[in-house]
């Protein structure tokens, strides 16, 4: 996993989400379905963003993740998870 | 057991993923005319490198702290990739699901006949220890109350030996049950109308069944690493109890 700030030394690249949980994902990738799952479970609320669905949040996550659109980045209160283990 | 204790491996060294960036900074640095802006960017590219030495300094080798089972499980994200596009078209919903009789892990053999009277989902998935199909049991193993909250069954089939079956489940915590299909070789993936016979294992489909063993979902991913979306399966199993059979689709 790579952490990555949302961040930049020249100031910051986009507005803060309003929800303070963001998953970047695609329906069919097992890791994102088991982090959003475990967020359910948890009863934490979040944003899913399907980034088959989303151009504009695909070169958001290039920007983050150095070039990939790595999936599942889970944006957690100004802290960026690239690809986190699984919840268990 | 024997374990590596030489040097270590290519990617202990330099993670593919750092050694991909590393290739794509080397190709956008080759456009680069030389100037300050340019010498500035080599100087970060070295003190990143000089970093990634010091973080290697400070943490042990996997050879040096032993394989753990955290290890084994993880295998799966350095194995090679499995990424074809689906060769086959899944049985429709109204079929009655083609019986059949395999072993588990532990060697009982078990009849789908024996699964009447409870919803069923069979999970085909191409290989034991791949990346696609670690993933997605590991999910279903996360949902297994939810499951059970639908009064659901639900059984992994591949052709993997009854030994790689109880090794894997052993080590990714997997507890429903996981068929060898064996011998003959993908012979219930061939009657599901699932298997692929230039690679030797099966697509990536699952079935859901009603309490009569009557198919009322077929799904076959369209691409080997495409883990069929969970809230689709959920919602096939609180269909079985509102929609009739016909109602039910087959979903690609």
């Amino acid at each position: 996993m790579i952490r990555a700030s949302s961040w930049s030394p020249f100031g910051r690249q986009s507005a803060p989400p309003h929800i303070p949980v963001v998953v970047y994902g695609t329906r069919w990738c097992a890791a994102t379905q088991l982090v959003r799952r475990h967020l359910e479970r948890l009863g934490v609320p979040y944003e899913y963003v399907d980034l088959e669905q989303d151009p504009a949040a695909v070169a958001q996550l290039r920007w983050w993740t150095g070039g990939f659109s790595s999936h599942p980045t889970v944006y957690v209160g100004g802290e960026v998870l690239v690809e986190p283990p699984s919840p268990s | 057991m024997q374990t590596n204790t030489s040097q270590p491996s290519q990617e202990e060294l330099y993670p593919r993923r750092l050694h991909d960036l590393e290739q794509r900074f080397g190709t956008l640095f080759k456009e680069l005319t030389d100037s300050p802006q340019k010498e500035a960017l080599s100087v970060l590219h070295g003190m990143m490198l000089e970093m990634w030495r010091q973080l290697r300094r400070s943490s042990s080798p996997l050879s040096e702290r032993g394989l753990t089972i955290d290890d084994i499980a993880d295998l799966y994200r350095h194995a090679p990739k499995m990424e074809g596009e689906r060769r086959n078209t899944p049985l429709a919903p109204g079929t009655l699901a083609p019986d059949f009789a395999l072993p588990d892990a532990s060697g009982h053999i078990v009849r789908l006949a024996e699964y009447r009277g409870r919803p069923t989902v069979l999970v085909f998935y191409p290989l034991d220890w791949s990346p696609g199909c670690s993933q997605q049991l590991d999910l279903y193993q996360q949902e297994l109350d939810e499951f059970e909250r639908r009064d659901a069954r639900i059984v992994g089939i591949s052709v993997d030996s009854v030994y790689s079956h109880g090794a894997w489940a052993a080590v990714r915590g997997i507890r429903f049950p996981l068929l060898a299909d064996f011998n003959p070789k993908g012979q219930v993936a061939r009657q599901y109308h699932v298997y692929r016979d230039d690679d030797g294992f099966s697509e990536r489909a699952l079935y859901v069944l009603d309490e009569r063993g009557i198919i009322r979902y077929s799904h076959v991913s369209p691409f080997l690493h495409h883990v069929p979306d969970i809230y689709e399966l959920f919602a096939a199993l609180d269909g079985l109890r509102s929609k009739a059979p016909e109602a039910a689709g087959v979903a690609k």
